[in-house]
């Protein structure tokens, strides 16, 4: 371990005065010690290998800390612990905020696999397009589907723009209407 | 060739981070960094001793009070030394994290001290120990002085990045609490009552929340 410590010594002294390869073989030969207490540290592989990069990059800018002749590993294992700590941390806010979706998963290369929603989401869609005025329902595909101007939806249907904006308005407000009387039913 | 597992953004980083390394020059030892900075705050101190001073207080207060007050101001004095000290030790990783205890001590001896004299003074004066004295202007020389003390501290102490700036400046905040208290005894010619300690425990603890608050800003962590 001596041994191995004074080698890391003086490739990091090295890499302080500039030496590319010191560095990299410096980096290459920690890199399984990093890991492992990381691994220690976060019980388990998952966020491993963010935690070692997390390390690489916060030896790289605080280098200049180490002083040469003293011991490396104690050094580098207080790094690797305290980018562990801020990896649990973080996973545990972004566990309090998020929620764990297990349909997300599953996606197929066939679409029509991906989600056996979809046919009742098109049938929901239907009903409340059935609840919408002619004009309304026209004015909702020219603008909104087939995604045209409100000047090409105007010369297509005939209708005036101020028209065609109250017209979509109005259904987009219906639609919303009937999809909540549906979510409460 | 090495067995060492393969993973290629890893490898990558290490590639990018050798490719680009630059020198840089080893920080100095904790102990030579902090009594650089300590050596600077103490002449920062004694400035501004030169030019507030208009009498030697001290002399005004009770002569029965001198060793303890002499003790009271060694105790501070240790204090700020030792949580400075401390600070610059616990910047740099791998240092030992018992670092963390070693101003409390002194800092229990000084709350002790100022305790019995606050003590003793109102058995001297009756109710005297209960009135508010000059107690605001105290948390104010305490908390401007710390500022004034802490900005070469923060300077030096924020070249280490430090990987874990908490400690790094609560304990910066209680050294400078600390030396600015110590300056202050010399402009106090009035016994301190049990008022005028809560309101220096107030001004430290000001201080060390301030410092803890703007550790990012002012530590620059890496």
């Amino acid at each position: 371990m001596a041994g191995r410590d004074d080698r890391w010594g003086q490739l990091l002294s090295a890499a302080q005065a500039g030496d590319g390869a010191a560095y990299r073989e410096f980096l290459t030969d920690v890199t399984p010690f990093v890991r492992a207490i990381a691994r220690g540290r976060l019980w388990g592989e998952d966020g491993v290998e963010d935690v070692v990069q997390d390390v690489l990059l916060t030896v790289h800018r605080v280098r200049h800390t180490y002083q040469p002749g003293r011991p490396v590993a104690p050094w580098l294992a207080a790094i690797v612990a305290r980018r562990s700590i801020d990896n649990l941390r973080k996973r545990g806010r972004r566990a309090a905020r998020e929620t764990h979706d297990p349909m997300a998963y599953e996606t197929f290369a066939e679409p029509d696999a991906n989600n056996s929603e979809s046919d009742d989401d098109a049938k929901q869609l239907a009903r409340m397009m059935d609840a919408l005025s002619p004009r309304q329902k026209e004015a909702l595909k020219l603008v909104k589907l087939k995604e045209m101007s409100l000047a090409e939806a105007s010369a297509v249907s005939g209708q005036t723009v101020a028209s065609l904006k109250v017209n979509i308005h109005r259904a987009i407000k219906r639609m919303r209407l009937a999809a909540e009387q549906d979510g409460a039913e | 060739m090495t067995n060492r597992p393969t993973n290629r953004p890893t490898d990558q980083l290490i590639d990018l981070l050798s490719s680009n390394v630059k020198p840089v020059a080893p920080l100095a030892p904790p102990l030579a960094r902090a009594g650089v900075t300590l050596a600077v705050m103490i002449l920062m101190s004694g400035v501004a001793f030169a030019l507030l001073r208009e009498s030697n207080p001290l002399q005004s207060r009770e002569a029965a009070d001198a060793g303890l007050i002499g003790l009271e101001m060694l105790a501070m004095l240790a204090t700020g030394i030792l949580a400075v000290t401390a600070a610059f030790f616990l910047s740099v990783p791998g240092r030992s994290r018992n670092w963390l205890g070693a101003p409390l001590v002194p800092f229990g001896a000084w709350l002790l001290l100022s305790g019995t004299g606050c003590f003793r003074d109102m058995l001297r004066t009756s109710s005297a120990g209960w009135q508010l004295g000059h107690s605001a202007d105290c948390l104010m020389f305490i908390v401007v002085f710390s500022l004034l003390l802490g900005a070469p501290l923060v300077w030096r102490l924020s070249r280490a990045a430090p990987i874990d700036p908490l400690p790094v400046a609560a304990l910066g905040g209680l050294g400078t609490a600390a030396l600015a208290a110590f300056l202050l005894h010399f402009f106090h010619p009035f016994a301190v009552t049990f008022i005028d300690l809560a309101f220096h425990v107030a001004a430290i603890t000001i201080v060390i929340a301030l410092a803890a608050l703007f550790k990012r800003p002012m530590l620059r962590p890496a």
